[in-house]
């Protein structure tokens, strides 16, 4: 922990060794998060790689009462949410896109076939819970990290994981899996 | 129970972060090269002109003198209001805008592009076919060229149907930041201590402490998780 806030000190320095540690420790996490909310590989890097920049420009503000990690999902799931609301509004608009949306979202990324049931029944989840769903099982961040991360209250990401999960369960009974 | 551990190692294995591929970190941790330094020169290059009721005229170089305080008030708010959208801290214009000097086409175009939400681009054809003059594309683009006021009423929103800048009073260079600008500017965030959500650019989300602050998609989302819109702002449900 202390050598995660050491890293932090050194990124705000302007240490570029530093901030490529950090990608690298951090990267892949971020990057299956991302990836599980925009379904598309191309857009996961483009927020992974704006969420690093803006950590870069801010960690000078970075609170050492936060965990790295609890900060940096922050940053993460905030670029990602605001990507989602721009999507949801432009498919509202283009028709042509209503009923492709989520073939043409998903389609740079294709999950393994065994996974295509839960890869669906995963965008019938609403946006807020289908959030939390994907930063407990990447990292297993714990309910209060959650609440933290998405300014919550503990109460709140409990009741939303069990509806996001609930959700998912009916969809893939539907689906017979 | 059996059948939650089941979804719970489904979930688990269905985000498991892939091994990273080689030069990830530096890929990721090259900075990319922001276009902000056209827009900072705009900034300082913009002069604005005002009557009473509202912003008249958004031009660079040389601008009349304000003829009452009010609009000299006016003025100083919009410079204020671009200052803060240019940096990204803001995503909508609070500032009137006095269009009767325009002719009337013009206005409904304007108005049309006015309709188009914040960080997103729409054809010349769809700001035509939206005023009912389906085929009218050249004369659209010609009275968003001549938008009195740009920056405050999007003109810089509207874009070619095959996906080309098309021009821009500004230059596409600063058409092009804006955006790129807007691409990354937030529209909706909540403050994690008063669990209210505003538009970027109220001032009570001005107010916010940066590690407060959370974006949401929709007000829908923010009430689903225990959030109320701003009752100044009014962010529409």
């Amino acid at each position: 922990m202390d050598a995660e806030r050491g890293l932090m000190r050194r990124v705000a320095h302007g240490d570029q060794a530093a901030f490529t540690d950090l990608a690298q420790r951090y990267g892949p996490k971020l990057l299956a998060v991302a990836g599980r909310l925009l379904g598309s590989r191309a857009d996961a890097e483009d927020a992974v790689q704006r969420a690093l920049l803006q950590c870069y420009a801010g960690a000078a503000g970075y609170d050492a009462r936060w965990a790295v990690s609890t900060w940096l999902y922050r940053i993460l799931t905030n670029i990602c949410v605001d990507e989602l609301r721009r999507r949801a509004t432009r498919n509202v608009h283009d028709e042509r896109l209503v009923a492709g949306s989520l073939s043409a979202a998903s389609s740079n990324h294709r999950p393994p076939a065994a996974y295509l049931d839960l890869h669906r029944a995963f965008a019938r989840v609403p946006r807020e819970a289908r959030i939390l769903l994907a930063l407990r099982y990447v990292d297993g961040l714990s309910y209060g990290e959650l609440a933290r991360i998405r300014g919550i209250s503990i109460n709140t990401v409990k009741s939303q994981l069990a509806r996001g999960k609930a959700l998912l369960r009916d969809e893939l009974g539907k689906r017979g899996v | 129970m059996g059948k939650t551990d089941h979804l719970d190692l489904l979930l688990t294995d269905y985000f498991r972060p892939e091994a990273a591929a080689p030069g990830l970190a530096r890929r990721l941790a090259s900075a990319v090269g922001e276009s902000s330094a056209a827009l900072e020169r705009l900034e300082q290059r913009l002069g604005i002109e005002a009557t009473s009721e509202g912003i008249s005229l958004v031009r660079t170089g040389r601008v009349d003198k304000p003829g009452t305080a009010a609009a000299r008030r006016l003025i100083e708010q919009a410079r204020e209001e671009i200052h803060e959208y240019l940096h990204g801290r803001r995503a909508f214009f609070r500032v009137p805008v006095d269009l009767r000097a325009v002719p009337d086409f013009r206005r409904r175009v304007l108005e049309a592009a006015r309709h188009i939400p914040f960080g997103e681009g729409r054809p010349y054809a769809w700001v035509a076919s939206r005023i009912g003059h389906a085929r009218a594309v050249r004369a659209v683009g010609t009275a968003l060229g001549r938008n009195p006021v740009p920056l405050i009423l999007p003109c810089h929103r509207v874009w070619r149907s095959d996906g080309g800048l098309g021009g821009y009073i500004f230059g596409t260079g600063v058409k092009n930041g804006l955006a790129a600008l807007e691409r990354t500017t937030p529209v909706l965030e909540g403050c994690t201590t008063t669990r209210i959500v505003c538009r970027v650019g109220c001032i009570h989300s001005r107010r916010m402490r940066q590690e407060n602050r959370v974006v949401f998609a929709s007000v829908q989302d923010a009430r689903s998780v225990g959030y109320r819109p701003c009752k100044l702002c009014r962010p529409a449900a």
